[in-house]
């Protein structure tokens, strides 16, 4: 039977759910607080040659299309030749992987009539994995973890114990690491099974039919979609918090009869921090914010990127060189989209919004409590997205990541905290036709002496702006006891010192009433 | 000695009434449409017909059990009582801020859902109370009236009061509640802890505003019932069905019916169980109507329980977004695959099916009443499983015409004939369906082979061959005429109190008699309900217990033996320890690494004695002649036999491709399957 648009849905809709069923097997198990309450992971499907049929459905942008990748460049190290059935390939390589050494990449090829007919991948953020902890002052990758190149971590099914014992001997949570990794072996192993059982119904030797047709069809797609931007080149810049001087981000998009170019260039160097981020990053947020604009509703697939290319000059700070340390990229991969929005504003002014008051924000506490005990915690805070051409923007919410805070009864509970406020911003949001998203506001009073508190905050010199006229949203603000901080720099709180973290609110759109 | 039961069940269009004789083993059954403006009337109506045709004296009713959807949907149309919340000073916009998530990742212009209580009713007071109990501030009475008067004054009826950490030290939560029902009767107030003393600020704060959201209108809703009820000369005690299938008295659900809340759909969950009876211990519930399916599995009679789910949500079917609430429900299964459900052709030229619906106006293309979307039921008519003259009890005469001309336009649009594109769509919806019963059933460790398909609702026995085929489903039972089959599944619900306490510590961190305490504690507020209502002879409880390993994000409920248990620390640690084992390999299929285990909940469940309900015996007629007509299954065409089913004896059996027609649906039966009707009345088939 050819393949007609009927059992192309039907085959498709199994192989997606095959990858959502593993990613709920993944958020069930895993102890990564990041996986089961913030989906930072994913679960993804490849043909034979590397290229994404199917991801899980809640999965956040920083990992679209950097699965395949990483499943393109295990296949470029070790010849699928060589690969048996029961293997699983490992990595946490952050070029390789999805951009920083927390999150293990895992990838098992499916065999069926003897041959490689598919890849399952996942990704899952560990709880550990070695080096500082959530520190942005790591100069290089070394200070940042273990890092496992790409390798066989199961030959046949049997595990290789040298890397684990490696592995286990290199993290501060041993037995919580290694049981989320094997959580990831279970589910690309049911991405198998399913991926089998769906051919085997429906009398399919391999997927590669079903794959080209639905990767030509979406391409045709996105380039139908591509073509509502008019032939030319957009550009945007925009300066961000940076160090001691701010970073300027930079792109030009070049659109031509339903392909577009990207490109980064001019974008500030690659910088002696964790701020860098790595261009698999760079990458997943451009393709995230034109899809999200333009073809939202198709499943994520090889063939909606095609028309695209992605570029950004070696070496700058959208595309650092190993070994740059790129612990906190989520905090330059965040501006991606919103320079992307900055650039296609008169090409697509009802698509895009004002900016939002991201990247997301985070405040990392470590010390020993009333007890005695070590205690280490992250506590999670969104600012308000940007309004559009028909909706104001939304209160403290995350963007484009999709990561919750920490309720406060749990942040109590887990650390020595105490919580007195976590209420909205009244005025933050930008004004206009539209007006922007809210922050909030939250107190943390230190409980101990001797609390080492890491911050990532942005938008705190350089506020959301707004489009078409929009106010931009109010910029972030720390104070510790009173005071404005430092938030580039680690701060030792003693009992009773207390924090204010006021998120940004997002920009508004279009002149107020 | 009353013995009849009487089971009432009200839904958005209907109000369904079942009358159970169990001594004579017979009942009687009838429909009459809800009354929206006042559901009661429907019911004294329906109760009075039901009476007057069974002959039966009213005094003769020993029981009234309902269900009702009136409070889910006084959420979803947001009409229900004008509530304020009052916090603890600082948090206010616990419920505006909520999880700070989207429930949909590529929506830019994603709008979260509106909570219950607008910004100018969501009031401070000064207290706070510190996770170990301390008390950093002590709670301001003076605040607190002030606080109540301005929501009054700001036209609030009903109060959810919200302070933190309140599941463990509810102290100043009570007092506050204490206080407003002294100072201000007029108001109905909700303490967070006193329906769900679960962590987490925002998940309680939002099912505790959610029931006071419904309490103004539950309270007089159910009192007017009661005294309407009693009006008859039914002097029997009004029960009411719970979301986890379990039932309670009137109080207890004047107290917190945000526990109703999806009393309908347990209902229905129960009576699927009960119609396919005991010999079929594992069944896969799959319910199609209009607009939706539901899933659900039954094992033992006993419907799969969650303990939380959302109400209302706003983009329907996903997940986040809706309002959380943190109690037991029947684990349901829906999706958005009905006989209205629209097919399309989408942006790469597929075909999908839903979940947008042609709902009943202008409905599917075939009703004539305007449609031109494809839809469901109109693939359903063109693959000669509808018979167009007998569709609704005939009340509806199908146009064939209309059905074919919107086929054509979606078959041209994706280049495939109209017989392929209508079996595509009865296809792809089953499809949805089979992926969502995969999915869900794996998730619990469970295949689907091993268990029957039992199929109610209007598509369920149409598309039940199919789903059962793509599952792996041997066994499929059609009970008859489903048509009132929740009403009765009321009368079979044992008696049921639930409670929830937060635990929050280490399995090793706990003394043996301080858990015993614990789970007896919760066992003895449990039973004070029971007692209550008069059904406490013959409970028994079950304890749970939400654990985990330390640092897993997601606990899991591990059932525990009864209490009490031993003294010894060394023996319970070990019984739960091993217990925690156990769930965790046949959920997970792999041992639980070797990290400590956290407790994170106790939970008891107090059952009643279970009524017995015995089903009355089939009613069969005479034999009537039989013709065929060509149907499209598994992809071939062929000639079925119809059935009339009214006419079908027990023992009758016949190989598909079959028709098996009556007022309400038509069981269709491909050429792999072969169906036969049992004593119960209720048709097996079995698929090769």
């Amino acid at each position: 039977m050819a393949l007609d648009p009927v059992k192309l849905e039907l085959v498709w809709t199994r192989l997606i759910s095959a990858v959502d069923e593993a990613a709920k097997a993944i958020v069930r198990t895993s102890f990564s607080t990041l996986s089961n309450e913030a989906n930072d992971f994913a679960c993804v499907l490849t043909d034979a040659q590397g290229r994404s049929l199917a991801q899980n459905t809640g999965s956040i942008p920083s990992f679209i299309g950097t699965l395949p990748a990483t499943v393109r460049a295990i296949c470029a190290r070790v010849a699928p030749a060589e690969m048996r059935a029961g293997d699983i390939y490992i990595t946490n390589n952050p070029w390789i992987g999805t951009g920083h050494l927390n999150d293990v990449c895992l990838v098992r090829p499916v065999f069926h009539g003897g041959r490689i007919v598919a890849f399952g991948a996942t990704t899952s953020h560990v709880p550990d994995i070695g080096g500082r902890i959530r520190s942005t002052e790591a100069r290089e990758l070394f200070e940042e973890g273990f890092h496992i190149p790409p390798m066989r971590l199961l030959r046949e099914g049997v595990a290789d114990a040298t890397l684990i014992t490696l592995l286990r001997t290199n993290i501060r949570t041993p037995d919580q690491t290694e049981g989320d990794i094997w959580a990831q072996a279970a589910a690309v192993t049911l991405i198998g099974d399913r991926v089998v059982a769906t051919l085997e119904d429906h009398g399919l030797a391999d997927l590669t039919e079903v794959g080209d047709e639905i990767f030509d069809r979406s391409e045709i797609a996105m380039r139908e979609r591509l073509r509502s931007i008019p032939d030319g080149t957009y550009r945007h810049a925009f300066e961000t918090d940076g160090l001691d001087r701010p970073f300027h981000l930079q792109v030009a998009i070049t659109a031509k009869d339903g392909d577009v170019l990207v490109d980064f260039a001019g974008s500030s160097p690659q910088q002696p921090r964790s701020v860098n981020c790595p261009f698999t990053y760079t990458r997943a947020m451009s393709w995230f914010v034109l899809k999200a604009m333009l073809l939202p509703e198709l499943p994520s697939n090889d063939g909606i990127f095609r028309p695209i290319r992605i570029a950004a000059p070696e070496g700058s700070i959208v595309n650092p060189k190993e070994p740059a340390s790129v612990g906190g990229r989520a905090a330059t991969g965040h501006y991606v989209p919103v320079l992307i929005f900055g650039a296609l504003a008169e090409a697509l002014p009802d698509k895009v919004r004002a900016a939002p008051g991201s990247p997301l924000w985070m405040m990392s506490i470590a010390g020993r409590d009333a007890a005695d005990q070590p205690f280490a915690s992250t506590l999670f805070f969104n600012g308000g997205t940007g309004a559009g051409a028909a909706q104001d923007g939304v209160d403290s919410i995350s963007w484009p990541s999709n990561i919750s805070a920490t309720p406060v009864e749990i942040a109590e509970r887990t650390a020595p905290v105490l919580i007195h406020r976590k209420i909205s911003r009244p005025g933050s949001g930008g004004t206009g036709r539209h007006a922007g998203g809210r922050g909030h506001e939250t107190e943390v009073e230190s409980e101990v002496d001797n609390m080492a508190a890491v911050f990532v905050t942005e938008r705190m010199k350089f506020p959301a702006p707004g489009l078409f006229g929009g106010g931009a949203g109010a910029m972030g603000e720390v104070l510790i006891d009173g005071k404005p901080a430092n938030t580039r720099q680690q701060q030792v709180l003693d009992r009773g010192t207390r924090v204010i973290l006021r998120t940004p609110g997002g920009g508004g759109y279009g002149e107020p009433a | 000695m009353p013995s009849l039961s009487l089971g009432i069940d009200i839904g958005g269009t209907f109000t369904d009434l079942v009358l159970h004789d169990p001594a004579h083993i017979s009942s009687g059954s009838l429909k009459v449409l809800t009354t929206h403006a006042d559901p009661v009337l429907g019911i004294l109506e329906g109760t009075k017909r039901l009476l007057g045709e069974s002959g039966a004296n009213a005094a003769e009713i020993g029981r009234v059990v309902h269900a009702t959807t009136l409070f889910t949907n006084a959420l979803i149309e947001r009409k229900g009582a004008r509530t304020a919340l009052l916090t603890t000073e600082g948090f206010s916009d616990i419920l505006q801020i909520g999880r700070e998530r989207r429930y949909e990742l590529y929506d830019l212009q994603l709008t979260p859902p509106a909570p219950l209580v607008p910004a100018k009713l969501r009031l401070e007071v000064p207290e706070r109370v510190k996770a170990d109990g301390t008390v950093l501030r002590a709670l301001d009475m003076e605040a607190l009236d002030a606080a109540a008067q301005q929501a009054i004054d700001g036209g609030a009826e009903s109060v959810a009061i919200l302070f933190l950490h309140s599941d463990l030290h509810p102290e100043h939560e009570r007092r506050a509640a204490e206080r407003l029902a002294e100072k201000f009767p007029q108001l109905s107030v909700t303490a967070s802890h006193t329906i769900v003393r679960e962590v987490r600020e925002y998940e309680r704060g939002s099912t505790a505003t959610a029931n006071a959201y419904v309490a103004p209108m539950a309270g007089r809703y159910l009192a007017r019932l009661s005294g309407e009820l009693a009006g008859l000369r039914i002097d029997a005690p009004l029960l009411l069905m719970l979301s986890n299938g379990g039932l309670t008295h009137v109080e207890e659900a004047q107290r917190a019916p945000v526990q109703l809340l999806e009393s309908g759909p347990a209902a229905g969950a129960l009576a699927a169980a009960h119609l396919a009876g005991p010999s079929e211990p594992r069944i896969l519930a799959f319910d199609m109507g209009g607009t939706t399916a539901k899933l659900s599995v039954v094992e033992h009679g006993e419907p799969e329980i969650v303990f939380g789910f959302e109400a209302a949500r706003q983009a329907r079917f996903i997940e986040g977004s809706g309002l959380p609430i943190r109690i037991s429900a029947v684990d349901l299964m829906e999706i958005g695959a009905g006989g209205g459900s629209i097919a399309r052709r989408d942006a790469i030229g597929l075909l999908k099916v839903g979940p947008d619906s042609a709902g009943s106006e202008p409905g599917p293309a075939c009703y004539g009443r305007g449609g031109t979307a494809p839809t469901v039921t109109d693939a359903n008519l063109l693959l000669g499983y509808l018979d167009p003259t007998r569709f609704a009890g005939g009340s509806l005469p199908l146009d064939r015409a209309a059905a074919e001309a919107a086929m054509d336009r979606l078959a041209q649009s994706l280049g495939i004939t109209r017989d392929a594109a209508a079996w595509g769509i009865h296809d792809v919806v089953t499809e949805a369906m089979a992926g969502a019963a995969r999915t869900h059933l794996a998730e619990r460790g469970r295949d689907a082979s091993g268990f029957t398909l039992v199929c109610t609702g209007g598509g369920g026995p149409v598309h039940g061959y199919h789903l059962a085929r793509k599952l792996g489903i041997k066994r499929m039972v059609i009970p008859p005429e489903a048509g009132v089959a929740s009403a009765f599944g009321l009368l079979t619900a044992p008696p049921r109190v639930d409670r929830v306490a937060t635990l929050g510590r280490r399995l090793m961190a706990w003394s043996a008699p301080e858990l015993e305490a614990a789970f007896a504690a919760l066992e003895a507020d449990a039973k004070a309900v029971l007692e209550r209502g008069g059904f406490a002879e013959g409970a028994s409880s079950e304890r749970i217990v939400d654990a985990r390993c330390v640092g897993q994000g997601a606990h899991m409920p591990v059932i525990l033996p009864p209490g009490p248990w031993p003294a010894d620390d060394d023996a319970l640690h070990a019984l739960i320890a091993t217990a925690f084992q156990a769930a965790y390999l046949a959920r997970f299929r792999r041992p639980p690494p070797n990290v400590p285990i956290d407790l994170v909940h106790a939970r008891v469940v107090l059952r009643g004695a279970k009524a017995a309900t015995e089903l009355a015996a089939a009613r069969f007629g005479e034999t009537t002649g039989a013709g065929e007509r060509e149907i499209l299954a598994d992809g071939i065409s062929g000639m079925a036999r119809i059935h009339d089913r009214d006419g079908l004896r027990p023992g009758f059996t016949a190989s598909g491709p079959a028709l098996v027609e009556e007022a309400g649906s038509t069981l269709v039966v491909g050429p792999k399957g072969r169906f036969t009707v049992l004593d119960s009345g209720n048709i097996l088939v079995e698929i090769g």
